[in-house]
């Protein structure tokens, strides 16, 4: 009888084994790529951005290749496609920092994921790397995105009085193509694709929401980035936390990374001309 | 309801932005109410957009307050109270769906067992069943395997094709929780129940799936035993409706055979009395005397095979069986006599008997045989009334290997075929206009039977009715 003999689709963990040895060999070279940067400036003959900019790319190209090792559950060859972003985030990082025109090289990053990706099709597509079962989602996703955005310069600017500008074009555009193709990419490829995904599979949804939430705002607030006030930083929690909730619900919903990937671009988008 | 709730939050704000000053960010708990009520209407969902909102207006006004008041408990008050809308929200939302999900479990728990204890095949009820437990747990898929009592077990499935890829599964964005739980019983298990959903199968969604397996089993159970009651209680009906008709029939048969047996013991006994009256009473010219003697001694023997039929009858009957003496004896001989009497009695039938060449040997009763073969040649006769072919034949049996058959074919009226199950049984005479004037007691095929059986052997017969009808005696060789 087919019930009988019919194979179950269960959800193995993988081995601790294969994805510790990995994982670890990526963040010993994340610290060292993080190290040298931030020891630059000691370096004779260069400035102190371009050491920060090559340790943004270095931890942008951690996030990628630690979604790659979990995204494979330590099966297949993650090297390759986690050496080639890698490679090519901290090319990005260092050709805008040099000009506001080289983070086009950034709009690069998420086609070299895309090109590695669909080696991996049928495995990432647990990971989410599909397209959205609703053709709604997308819109569902920059609409969210931008709401949140709106409603958090409202807050900034006529609550809290920090002015809302864009005093440089070039640059702005700048930080959008490094959100479009590092932070929101890497973000929502390692919490969302990799962690969330991989923690849904084994506990309910709001353990791993939280879960994967609660890494993405350890990630926003380490940012060294970000303004260290009391309500920004209170701000930056809010804002994180809606936004990270938002995307592992509508990944759960759509079946897609594609949604969340655009309420984080949009956000961030609108982020970029709050000047704090 | 979802709008209400938004005018609530509008207004709350309104109020605060109105009374103004330090202290009215108090009134920021108000926030909840919306959320509360939300969740309480709409569930989950509604509590969640709710206290999002909410949550969202009253950021508008906590991040200045936690501007101005710096790192303090106010501000840890105030981060506090921002995520109580949407928490609230969630909660209770989940609370009502909860309560919600079991008033539709009560429910569907009632239509199985109405849908259970409607009469017929279970598996015919079973997609129904299905269908209600699906609904019941807010499950994707589900599928019922009972034990049909049979090898094969019934299966039924909510919607019908269970598994959604012949191929069997593949990576999925969605994952696939899948529960099989046994379905017990007090008698043991029936079956088992299999659920599936695309997303999150939770302990209070398993805890409810486990009752509600328990219900479906005991339901299962009970409508098996409703079943089998009712099976019984049919067979049992028909049971009593069959012997009822059999003592009908069996007691119509005794007053027949009361009729016809004074009527077959009164014509010798009338002639007996008759022919020794008019010897007694008369002066009788020898000649004359001589031949009443033979009249009344025909009549006598006639008697004697009566009661003699009915007496071999009766010990068949009782379980004695008939006293036989096997010999081995010539049958081709036993016949070629019988077949010689009855020609000469009967001259308005053709006899074929091939010959005594082909008959094998045979170790019976010559007696009981004798009278097997003058009962079915007698019946050849009595049932071919305008006269015709009667055949007999003997030979080795090519269909029952060491048996030898004897048959007896006639042209005759044959018998319906609704009849042929009753004509071994004792006292029956097939009614049949063309031989309604035949007499005898309906004993002879039933000590045919019962001759046979008491050698080892059987009676087997073929008819057609207006064609005529064939029997066949089997004997051990």
């Amino acid at each position: 009888m087919r019930l009988l003999t019919q194979r179950l689709a269960i959800d193995r963990a993988p081995r601790a084994s294969a994805v510790a040895g990995p994982l670890l060999l990526v963040a010993a070279l994340t610290g060292l790529g993080v190290a040298v940067g931030l020891a630059g400036p000691a370096l004779p003959g260069s400035g102190p951005g371009l050491g920060h900019a090559f340790a943004s790319g270095v931890v942008h190209a951690g996030f990628l290749s630690a979604g790659w090792i979990l995204a494979l559950g330590g099966l297949g060859r993650w090297q390759g496609p986690a050496i080639r972003g890698s490679g090519a985030l901290v090319i990005a990082s260092l050709a805008g920092y040099f000009s506001p025109a080289g983070a086009v090289s950034y709009l690069f990053i998420p086609l070299i994921l895309a090109r590695d990706a669909a080696v991996w099709h049928i495995r990432l597509e647990r990971a989410g790397w599909c397209l959205p079962r609703d053709r709604r989602a997308p819109f569902l996703g920059a609409a969210a995105g931008i709401f949140l955005g709106v409603h958090m310069l409202f807050t900034a600017s006529l609550m809290l009085g920090y002015p809302v500008t864009v005093p440089d074009g070039r640059r702005y555009l700048a930080a959008v193509a490094y959100d479009i193709g590092a932070s929101a990419v890497t973000a929502e490829w390692l919490f969302r694709g990799a962690i969330f995904s991989a923690l849904w599979r084994r506990w309910s949804f709001w353990p791993a929401a939280a879960a994967s939430t609660g890494l993405s705002l350890m990630r926003y607030l380490l940012d060294p980035a970000l303004p260290r006030t009391a309500e920004l930083m209170a701000g930056a929690m809010f804002y994180t936390l809606l936004l990270g909730l938002g995307s592992c619900a509508l990944r759960g919903w759509s079946g897609s990374l594609l949604p969340g990937y655009l309420a984080t671009v949009a956000f961030f988008s609108a982020y970029r001309v709050l000047h704090v | 309801m979802i709008l209400g709730a938004l005018g609530l939050i509008a207004l709350i704000a309104v109020g605060i932005r109105i009374a103004g000053g330090e202290d009215a960010w108090i009134l920021q708990h108000l926030y909840a109410l919306p959320a509360l009520w939300a969740a309480l209407a709409r569930g989950t969902t509604g509590g969640a957009i709710v206290g999002l909102v909410a949550s969202l207006v009253q950021s508008l006004g906590t991040f200045p307050l936690i501007e101005r008041a710096g790192v303090s408990w106010v501000a840890l008050d105030g981060i506090i109270s921002l995520a109580t809308p949407m928490t609230l929200g969630v909660t209770v939302g989940k609370l009502a769906d909860q309560s919600r999900g079991r008033a539709i479990q009560l429910d569907a728990l009632l239509e199985i067992q109405r849908s259970l204890a409607v009469a017929g095949p279970l598996s015919e009820r079973l997609t129904e069943v299905a269908g209600l437990t699906r609904q019941a747990l807010g499950v994707d898929r589900v599928r019922l395997v009972l034990e049909a009592g049979g090898d094969i077990p019934v299966a039924a499935s909510a919607p019908g094709n269970f598994w959604p890829s012949e191929a069997g599964p593949r990576a999925s964005a969605t994952p696939c929780r899948r529960l099989v739980l046994s379905l017990d019983a007090g008698q043991g298990r029936v079956g088992a129940l299999i659920l599936e959903r695309d997303g999150d199968l939770s302990a209070a969604d398993r805890g409810r799936a486990n009752a509600l397996a328990a219900h479906v089993a005991l339901a299962v159970e009970n409508a098996r035993l409703t079943e089998h009651q009712r099976h019984f209680a049919r067979e049992l009906e028909e049971k009593v409706a069959g012997a009822t008709r059999r003592l009908r029939e069996l007691d119509q048969a005794k007053n027949e055979f009361l009729t016809i047996a004074s009527h077959e013991l009164r014509t010798p006994l009338t002639a007996l009395q008759g022919f020794s009256e008019l010897m007694l009473t008369r002066q009788v010219p020898p000649e004359r005397a001589q031949k009443y003697l033979g009249h009344i001694h025909t009549e006598a023997q006639r008697l004697g095979r009566i009661v003699g039929d009915l007496l071999d009858h009766s010990r068949i009957e009782s379980g004695r069986g008939a006293e036989l003496s096997p010999v081995p004896l010539d049958l081709g001989s036993i016949i070629e006599a019988n077949v010689e009497i009855f020609a000469s009695q009967h001259p308005r039938h053709h006899f074929d008997w091939p010959g005594a060449a082909t008959v094998p040997a045979l170790c019976a009763d010559r007696d009981a045989v004798d009278r097997m073969l003058k009962n079915l040649l007698s019946n050849a006769i009595k049932y071919s009334p305008r006269g015709g072919r009667v055949r007999v034949e003997a030979g080795l049996a090519q269909d029952r290997p060491g048996m030898v058959e004897l048959s007896v074919e006639d042209d005759g009226v044959g018998i319906a075929a609704e009849a042929l199950s009753r004509i071994f049984d004792p006292y029956v005479r097939v009614a049949n206009p063309e031989t309604s004037t035949a007499s005898g007691l309906g004993l002879g095929l039933s000590l045919v039977r019962g001759l046979a059986h008491a050698h080892g052997g059987s009676v087997e017969v073929e008819s057609l009715p207006g064609k005529g009808s064939r029997f066949r005696v089997l004997l051990p060789g």
